[in-house]
């Protein structure tokens, strides 16, 4: 497979959702006042009584409640993000008097915090030509700050290791899971259920020999190998649901393309990964999720320079012990989470699809 | 084996596969392989090397590493079985899981089935806002609860309950009615207690609405529809057509999320450190505390091994008669 062909396909792929996204947003009102007058012309045709329409109209106000309800904490924070000072409550109820609404909170994790760059140094990357040292003549230098790249840098670092190492692994070992049999997969895999919900609770509970572990081998403040010990984590709960997906794919199709002549690995690129994309799509969260959020093994095994956003964002929380300075780190933590939670919102329909363990109903 | 595996790499397979008839049956081995060996070489043998430490007399990181520590047996175990704290912490621990199972239970069953009504109006954009506390890191929720749990006077559920204080009193309800504000969420045991499990609740209940959707979007429409035929009312449907439809992934999703709760580290050590006065130390945060604040890394060790023992057999027990593993030997 042309790496660059696939790049630029996944990009406009992507490119299609969003604008699918977009449109079904930008169509709701429409839908949404389409809706209302079809209820009413059903009202006045006596199809439906208006107590049924009453019904339908109380239950979807009901589900708005309680969405509002569940949905309070993240509301609430929001607005603290967005209040004057650092204090949290107010005499004059639970949410900020909105006349004070400034964005000075995200101003500072911009360019004072250790977000972007260390305590807000932004430089601008410089073109060096000759002193590359490696294959290229040329090499991209930061300049203009005396202190370097910050957080964010080290948690995309560590990321995409987790998500290379994760996804190299997941992918293959789900689909031999699913299609072959081999010495040992049922045990493999019934090893790998065992061991689902362990994931995260198991890398606190084994700290301690972590620690110790890590010294001994000289592996601590190292980002890369951070990055595998998350997908080493995400592993079995992963391969798991993708085999559960996988399953749910005919045997029938790769069959048919191979009697078409189609070779094993053109099965994978047609067949398989194609009709696989939700399941994909989840475990692509999830993965990410497992390097980007987890922040006691990295506070652990770490030294202050090389924390990930999520070490950082603790720390702010933790700063004084009854003095968290909330605008400030609701600002941050709003940074941090959002680009997460959009793209897990707009997968929603992936991550009900792939979440749906097809094999475990009945 | 050795001599079935005609390619070593996957490079070559499509070839040979085409050529060779079915004598590789066992190259998927070397698919899963990677897989295995960085999950057994970060996660396995911590465990293993857990259990080592739980044997010695190890007090700090250093005396791990330096090999100051001796073997002692099984001392530490036998500290364990007479000891207050250990005892306390199971307690609480089984006790979180049970109270904060039921009620993600009945909620993510309400969330599904409304969420998943007829009647609803853009109920698939009101569940895709329903399961966004899935997509937040959990340090960052867990703060803003500890934020709303806050022992002020003016934090937020204190100022919700004294709101309501004055509602009822406008009312003339009788005094039995009121809360006694402001409550210390953080500082009595069961008010900690009933933060953590809101809390918890709060975090997990995603997971299950989704799984629970889609169990409700696989009964066919013509199930309801014939038990309304039949005369059966909403209940009696609710009885005879949902509850079967979603029994299982109910007690699927149920198993993994006892689980995670078992091993629920950050809510209790955000809150107030398993407190007050170590009162509510689930199992992990109590084996964390002895080694990181007491020093005692073995002891600690032994704390944990005892805390995985549980894990594992819960969900050795789950796997085997919970059918959570049905697709496992299926082909």
């Amino acid at each position: 497979m042309n790496p660059l062909g696939s790049a630029a396909a996944l990009v406009a792929s992507a490119a299609a959702l969003v604008r699918s996204k977009l449109v079904a947003l930008a169509t709701a009102p429409k839908r949404f006042s389409v809706m209302i007058r079809r209820a009413v012309y059903d009202v006045r045709t006596g199809k439906r009584t208006s107590w049924d329409v009453t019904k339908s109209v109380l239950m979807t106000l009901f589900g708005l409640a309680m969405v509002l309800v569940l949905l309070f904490p993240l509301f609430w924070i929001t607005s603290a993000s967005l209040a004057e000072g650092s204090r949290l409550f107010n005499t004059s109820g639970i949410f900020p008097d909105p006349s004070t609404y400034n964005l000075g909170a995200y101003r500072w994790v911009i360019f004072e915090s250790d977000f972007f760059f260390v305590d807000g140094d932004w430089g601008y990357p410089q073109l060096v030509i000759g002193g590359g040292g490696g294959l290229l003549p040329f090499s991209f230098r930061w300049a203009g700050t005396e202190t370097g790249p910050g957080a964010l840098f080290n948690s995309l670092y560590i990321v995409s290791v987790t998500l290379a190492a994760g996804f190299g692994m997941i992918v293959p070992a789900a689909y031999a899971f699913s299609r072959r049999q081999f010495v040992g997969r049922k045990r493999i895999l019934y090893g790998y259920v065992l061991f689902t919900q362990i994931g995260a609770g198991l890398s606190i509970a084994t700290l301690v020999a972590l620690y110790s572990l890590f010294s001994t081998y000289g592996l601590t403040n190292n980002l890369f190998v951070l990055g595998l010990f998350y997908a080493a984590s995400a592993i079995p709960f992963n391969t798991w649901l993708l085999k559960t997906y996988m399953d749910n794919i005919p045997v029938s199709y790769e069959e048919a393309a191979m009697v078409d002549g189609a070779s094993f690995l053109d099965t994978i690129r047609e067949v398989i990964l194609p009709l696989t994309k939700p399941g994909l799509a989840v475990v692509l969260i999830f993965v990410w999720l497992a390097g980007w959020n987890e922040f006691i093994i990295a506070q652990t095994l770490l030294r202050p320079e090389n924390y990930p956003l999520s070490v950082e964002l603790y720390n702010i929380a933790t700063e004084g012990r009854f003095s968290t300075p909330w605008t400030r780190f609701a600002a941050f933590a709003n940074l941090f989470a959002l680009p997460v939670a959009i793209v897990y919102f707009a997968a929603q329909r992936s991550v009900e699809d792939g979440l749906s363990f097809g094999g475990m109903e009945g | 084996m050795a001599s079935s595996q005609p390619g070593t790499g996957v490079s070559g397979l499509g070839r040979l596969r085409s050529a060779l008839p079915f004598s590789s049956r066992d190259w998927g081995l070397l698919l899963v392989a990677p897989g295995v060996i960085l999950f057994s070489s970060f996660m396995l043998y911590p465990i293993f090397y857990l259990f080592y430490i739980s044997l010695t007399d190890a007090t700090f990181a250093g005396s791990v590493i330096g090999g100051g520590a001796e073997l002692i047996g099984l001392e530490n175990y036998v500290q364990l079985i007479g000891d207050s704290q250990f005892k306390t912490s199971m307690i609480t621990t089984w006790l979180f899981v049970a109270v904060s199972l039921v009620i993600k239970v009945f909620l993510a069953v309400g969330i599904a089935l409304l969420l998943n009504h007829a009647r609803v109006a853009g109920k698939r954009y009101m569940r895709a806002a329903v399961i966004v506390p899935l997509g937040f890191p959990g340090i960052f929720t867990i703060t803003v609860w500890r934020g709303m749990f806050s022992d002020a006077r003016y934090g937020v559920f204190n100022t919700i309950l004294g709101r309501y204080n004055e509602f009822m009193s406008s009312l003339s309800a009788p005094e039995l009615l009121l809360f006694d504000v402001p409550i210390g969420f953080l500082s009595g045991r069961w008010e900690a207690f009933f933060a953590y499990v809101t809390t918890e609740v709060w975090l997990a209940y995603p997971f299950m609405v989704i799984i629970i959707v889609s169990a409700l979007q696989d009964v066919p429409r013509s199930l309801h529809e014939a038990a309304m035929v039949d005369g059966a009312g909403a209940l009696q449907r609710f009885r005879t057509v949902t509850v079967p439809a979603i029994k299982g992934p109910v007690l699927f999703a149920s198993i993994l999320t006892a689980a995670t709760s078992f091993q629920q580290f950050l809510i209790p050590w955000v809150f107030n450190q398993g407190g007050p006065s170590r009162q509510n130390e689930l199992i992990i945060v109590y084996g964390y505390r002895e080694a990181i604040t007491f020093n005692q890394f073995g002891l600690s060790a032994a704390i944990l091994i005892v805390g995985i023992a549980f894990v594992g057999l819960f969900m050795f027990v789950a796997v085997r008669y919970g059918g959570l593993a049905e697709g496992v030997g299926d082909e």
